[in-house]
């Protein structure tokens, strides 16, 4: 189980993530939501050590992340929100630097690299730069990339950015199946319809802060609204969003 | 003066049209690779410091003009054309490919009513104008000495104005020729090849280029005097000698020109003609073709499978990280051409031994000048690569080297370690054993290679001393460092111990217990310094560097009124009220 106990982390002062707890439990898809500046990727990039927190602690299987954090590594799969790879490399080649840096055997490498590129439509164009690649290419490359080693832990940003709709149902069923074979799935996404289908349960960010850590049958019986998007707009939607298209087409007519 | 030039300089720029005055400034910022240096360096800085190295040269210069250019003309005023020449190749292949708009460009000026005239030509000028201050920085002191002493001995009254008008002409036409030879080149090459031909043989040809330059410049035979210049055996050499045509172009503005060399003057009149109006035909006609078939370029070209058959050095991490640097180092235009300045010296210090080696009717001593040019050519490779491993490659992937983090950084150092040594240390031992094939006896040659083996090793531990990094994932941050300092300290001391260990390592070729001696310094001081690596690297951190936010060029299209709360007066005024 990964488990955020009142994490927080400033920038220059500023709390762009501000007392965050909540648990992601293994065979459970978490959905991580908010708004645009909500701190949702720095929660990500907390949860995989890329920063570090200003207070609190990150636990996985009762274990402080930070106590071992090369064991907590091998057992992570991260795919970032955007979709930053070495473009002088190719498809393979990326796998295989990756699949070396984990440490998999040669041999396993390269059976799960091919498959994973086949199954991802990547294998055609697994010799060609990664400079070349669309945005979804690179994202099924990170998602290779991320699940290669068979990770417990499956932290995904934003991991249908640029997908196809064939790609991003492959991925949707992927992520149900990862966390029924008993792994901790924390994804964030803007796509709420996406969100409500597969996921258990909801973790709701706004302004850094937590405001609704449930399930999502649970949060609508509660608050007595229909789907998870009204739920979303009502906890951390501020503006009126017809009134605000109504300014932006008025001032661009004046 | 200062204000007099500024002045000066908004005056001209008053009666330029608004988009040269936007594009010229946006493409001088970027006629340098800038991608080859760190998004933290500070560009001004740098480039205000490499302006520096190249005043520093110029007073040099001048010292020598003092004292040597009324007895040796001819010589030093080759040697000021080659320099000259060197430094303006050098920049030529540095802003290899600046002349012609990228998909960037494209795809941002495309939209815009902007006439691809405009681009080229503001792309010219921002080329031209680089290649001004390295002109001005290189002979301004020089260029004014010399012309000061010989115009003096002219029988003319306006003896020192033709000197004069002579020097910078020719300088100009030498720059002008190497330019627009380049230019030509590359427009022809866009010309008649298709886009990715052209690209894969524009990135060759820039390598090519730099290794000509530098090899022209350290081996072109130094024929400084008139008997030298006039021999009919040295015809040959003059006659594809661009720095000797120009070299006969100032003599003969000057008036000092002997009729005998008059043909060789004519050679760069000739030579100006043909490359200008070639750089202006090839540039005029390929220019459309390049923008549109850069525009309409597939996204995805299929790849070949590359070299999959690294040899495994060791765990999968020295693999990768080998493999890494090794794709990295080939793949990156910036990369080779930094990596190539080391190995164009090393190339030109090789032809030479080689040529030794050719010429000889018989197997011969082990020379001194031998021995030099195996610690010169060792040291360029180590010290030319452990600089390209500082210049990133991209640093907004480093995450992803982060999350697999999954061994001791020891281990990292260790990889890294043993990527140095394959790609450089092995490859001039290589080298070293094929040029001293005619060297006799063989003991000597196998003693020599073995104190070449323990520098190299050397040198690597050395490089490695607070090195916890990968190979290209870390930024070198020019004008951050003192590149004066670095550059003449660096030259002066790899000078001074190369020719001292060559000497002295004659000697203790020769005396087994000398050499005993030598080598078991050497080991001692390796061991020492590889234990001290080594224990470092026990609680070393890797460091990678985070991408910070990106910095925004003004381009003074837009008045942004001063805030009044930052003026001094104001802050001067909070400062009391403080206190």
């Amino acid at each position: 189980m990964l488990q955020l106990r009142r994490v927080t982390k400033h920038f220059a002062g500023i709390p762009a993530v501000d007392d965050v707890t909540f648990s992601a439990r293994p065979g459970e898809v978490t959905g991580y939501l908010g708004p645009n500046g909500s701190g949702k990727s720095t929660t990500m990039k907390m949860i995989t050590g890329l920063i570090e927190m200003t207070s609190g602690r990150i636990l996985f299987d009762g274990k402080l992340i930070d106590d071992d954090i090369i064991a907590y590594k091998r057992r992570m799969g991260y795919v970032p929100e955007e979709p930053y790879l070495y473009n002088h490399l190719s498809g393979a080649e990326y796998l295989t630097m990756v699949a070396d840096l984990r440490g998999i055997p040669m041999r396993q490498a390269s059976k799960r690299i091919d498959g994973l590129l086949r199954l991802l439509s990547l294998y055609e164009d697994r010799h060609a730069a990664i400079s070349g690649y669309s945005k979804g290419m690179r994202q099924k490359v990170l998602i290779a990339a991320a699940l290669m080693h068979n990770p417990d832990l499956v932290l995904l940003d934003e991991p249908f950015s640029g997908l196809d709709v064939g790609s991003a149902l492959v991925l949707r069923s992927l992520i149900t199946e990862l966390a029924a074979r008993g792994k901790v799935v924390l994804f964030s996404s803007h796509e709420l319809d996406t969100v409500e289908r597969i996921s258990d349960r909801v973790v709701i960010l706004h302004r850094g802060k937590l405001v609704a850590d449930d399930s999502i049958s649970r949060l609508r019986s509660l608050m007595q609204l229909p789907t998870l998007e009204a739920i979303f707009s009502q906890l951390a939607v501020e503006q009126d969003t017809a009134s605000m298209a109504r300014t932006i087409a008025d001032l661009i007519d004046a | 003066m200062r204000k007099l030039i500024a002045a000066l300089l908004a005056r001209v720029r008053a009666y330029l049209p608004p988009q040269f005055k936007v594009l010229h400034q946006l493409f001088l910022l970027r006629v340098v690779d800038l991608e080859a240096l760190s998004i933290e360096a500070d560009i001004p800085r740098f480039l205000g410091q490499f302006g520096g190295v190249l005043i520093m040269l110029s007073l040099i210069h001048s010292v020598a003009v003092y004292w040597y250019i009324v007895a040796y003309p001819y010589r030093l005023e080759h040697y000021l054309i080659s320099t000259t020449m060197l430094v303006a190749g050098l920049i030529t292949v540095v802003s290899w490919d600046s002349i012609f708009p990228d998909r960037r460009d494209i795809m941002v000026l495309a939209p815009l009513p902007i006439r691809p005239g405009m681009i080229l030509g503001t792309k010219l000028a921002a080329s031209a104008s680089l290649l001004g201050i390295a002109l001005l920085a290189l002979n301004t002191a020089p260029g004014l000495l010399g012309p000061f002493l010989l115009g003096q001995l002219h029988p003319s009254i306006f003896g020192v104005f033709q000197v004069l008008a002579a020097y910078w002409f020719a300088m100009i036409g030498a720059i002008l020729f190497l330019y627009c030879s380049v230019l030509t080149i590359q427009g022809l090459a866009a010309l008649i090849l298709p886009c990715r031909a052209f690209l894969l043989l524009s990135g060759a040809l820039q390598l090519i280029a730099f290794g000509g330059f530098i090899s022209v410049y350290f081996l072109e035979p130094n024929l400084g005097t008139l008997p030298e210049l006039l021999a009919p055996q040295n015809h040959q050499i003059l006659a594809v000698s661009p720095q000797f045509w120009f070299l006969a172009l100032l003599n003969q503005i000057n008036g000092s020109l002997p009729p005998e060399l008059a043909w060789l003057a004519h050679r760069a009149w000739m030579a100006l003609g043909i490359v200008i109006s070639g750089a202006m035909a090839s540039m005029t006609l390929s220019y459309l073709r390049t923008m549109k078939a850069t525009l309409e370029a597939p996204d995805l070209l299929p790849g070949t499978s590359g070299i999959h058959g690294l040899p495994r050095i060791g765990s999968s991490l020295r693999v990768a990280i080998a493999a890494f640097a090794f794709r990295s180092l080939s793949r990156s235009r910036q990369h080779r051409v930094v990596y190539a300045f080391f190995m164009a010296i090393v190339a030109a210090i090789a032809v030479t031994c080689l040529r030794r080696e050719l010429y000889a009717h018989a197997p011969e001593p082990l020379p001194t000048s031998f021995l030099i040019a195996s610690f010169l050519m060792m040291t360029l490779a180590v010290v030319g690569l452990r600089a390209v491993f500082s210049l990133p490659i991209s640093l907004n992937a480093n995450w992803m080297l982060r999350t697999t983090q999954l061994t001791p950084t020891r281990k990292y150092i260790d990889a890294t370690r043993v990527t140095l040594l394959v790609f450089s240390v092995l490859p001039m031992m290589v080298m070293a054993v094929l040029l001293s094939l005619n060297y006799r006896p063989w003991l000597h040659v196998f003693q020599h290679l073995g104190i070449l083996a323990i520098f190299g090793y050397l040198l690597i531990e050395l490089a490695m001393i607070n090195f916890d990094k990968v190979p290209f994932t870390c930024s070198y941050l020019p004008g951050k460092s003192n590149i004066q300092t670095v550059f003449w300290g660096a030259v002066f001391a790899w000078t001074m111990l190369t020719l001292l260990a060559g000497a002295f390592e004659l000697d203790a070729i020769g005396s087994a217990k000398t050499y005993s001696t030598v080598i078991g310094l050497m080991l001692a001081a390796l061991i020492a310094l590889g234990t001290f690596n080594r224990f470092r690297a026990r609680d070393a951190v890797l460091y990678f560097e985070d991408l910070p936010p990106e910095l925004v060029i003004r381009l003074g299209l837009m008045y942004i009124p001063p805030d009044p709360s930052s003026s001094p007066k104001v802050l001067e005024q909070q400062k009391s009220e403080a206190e």
